[in-house]
């Protein structure tokens, strides 16, 4: 009797184990804190001047980008024309063009059809 | 007199071919490789930099593959260093034109077209002709939509015979651009 019910709470724990493997959550940009802290004219230095090291240090990293709004949409902020942030909803901040900005979030990569690096998931630090 | 009309006619060209582009940064990029029965294969691209270029119908665009996001955490997991290798190819990128582009017969009903173009993605750059669009207007803006097929075997992505049942060989493509003035 003891050792069917080990066995079954063994089975129990293993299925909650591999549950919770299978549908583990998506990474949380907002909560993590970013591994690198730069502003956009510096990391758009780097960039075009090594766009594929450069990638490989910042691609699918959280950064915090700071610089001046240059185009503002209801879900986008580009910053200085050179950093685009994707919000995952609507930008409730009133926030205006020219002002200053610091955003957060992950870096998805380096466009090099508009010159842009561009990140998701982004949250507005100030 | 004559310098000063050639300028200014130098000039009114120059501005003329610089807003022939239209581009999105957000544009959509869905792909499907479902099984019935099994878990949904699915993810979705709201961030792809699409150009077109209105005097000859010329477009590229440019989807960071980290930026597909799917339903399940896991799966996008393996998507990106399994199958995708997302870190060695971050870039699928597509380079085509649209046959027959005539800017001006565009209107707010859907015109039916094709392109043909080059789809390269896990370092692998496949040709593909006569892919089905349809084109509008909307609100002064170009919008493109259309769908398509690859299979995974085209570009080099080897899938484990454990998974193999789950998924399935032929990919739909599902793509949506709202390209605005340049």
């Amino acid at each position: 009797m003891r050792k069917k019910l080990i066995i079954l709470s063994a089975i129990i724990v293993a299925a909650i184990i591999s549950y919770n493997y299978i549908y583990q959550d998506h990474r949380d940009i907002e909560s993590e804190s970013a591994e690198f802290v730069i502003s956009t004219a510096e990391i758009s230095n780097q960039f075009s001047e090594d766009a594929l090291a450069s990638e490989q240090k910042y691609l699918n990293k959280t950064i915090e980008v700071s610089g001046t709004i240059s185009e503002l949409n209801t879900n986008e902020i580009t910053i200085d024309d050179k950093v685009f942030c994707q919000f995952s909803n609507p930008i409730l901040n009133s926030i205006n063009v020219n002002s200053k900005i610091k955003v957060k979030g992950r870096v998805i990569g380096y466009d090099d059809l508009l010159e842009q690096i561009k990140l998701d998931q982004c949250t507005i630090i100030k | 007199m004559k310098k000063i009309t050639f300028l200014l006619l130098v000039l009114f060209s120059l501005s003329a071919i610089g807003q022939t582009k239209y581009l999105t940064k957000t544009g959509t990029l869905s792909f499907e490789a479902s099984v019935p029965s099994f878990e949904e294969v699915a993810a979705k691209n709201e961030s792809v930099t699409a150009i077109l270029n209105t005097e000859n119908g010329e477009f590229a665009a440019l989807a960071f593959v980290k930026a597909f996001r799917f339903k399940n955490a896991l799966m996008e997991e393996h998507f990106n260093e399994n199958y995708a290798e997302s870190d060695k190819y971050p870039k699928a990128t597509f380079k085509g034109k649209i046959v027959s582009f005539d800017f001006d017969t565009l209107s707010e009903t859907d015109s039916y077209s094709h392109i043909d173009g080059s789809l390269t993605f896990h370092g692998v750059t496949k040709q593909f002709n006569g892919i089905p669009l349809t084109i509008k207007v909307k609100d002064n803006n170009i919008v493109i939509t259309g769908s398509f097929k690859v299979l995974v075997s085209d570009f080099d992505i080897e899938v484990p015979k454990i998974v193999a049942n789950k998924l399935s060989n032929e990919v739909e493509i599902d793509f949506n651009f709202e390209l605005v003035k340049k």
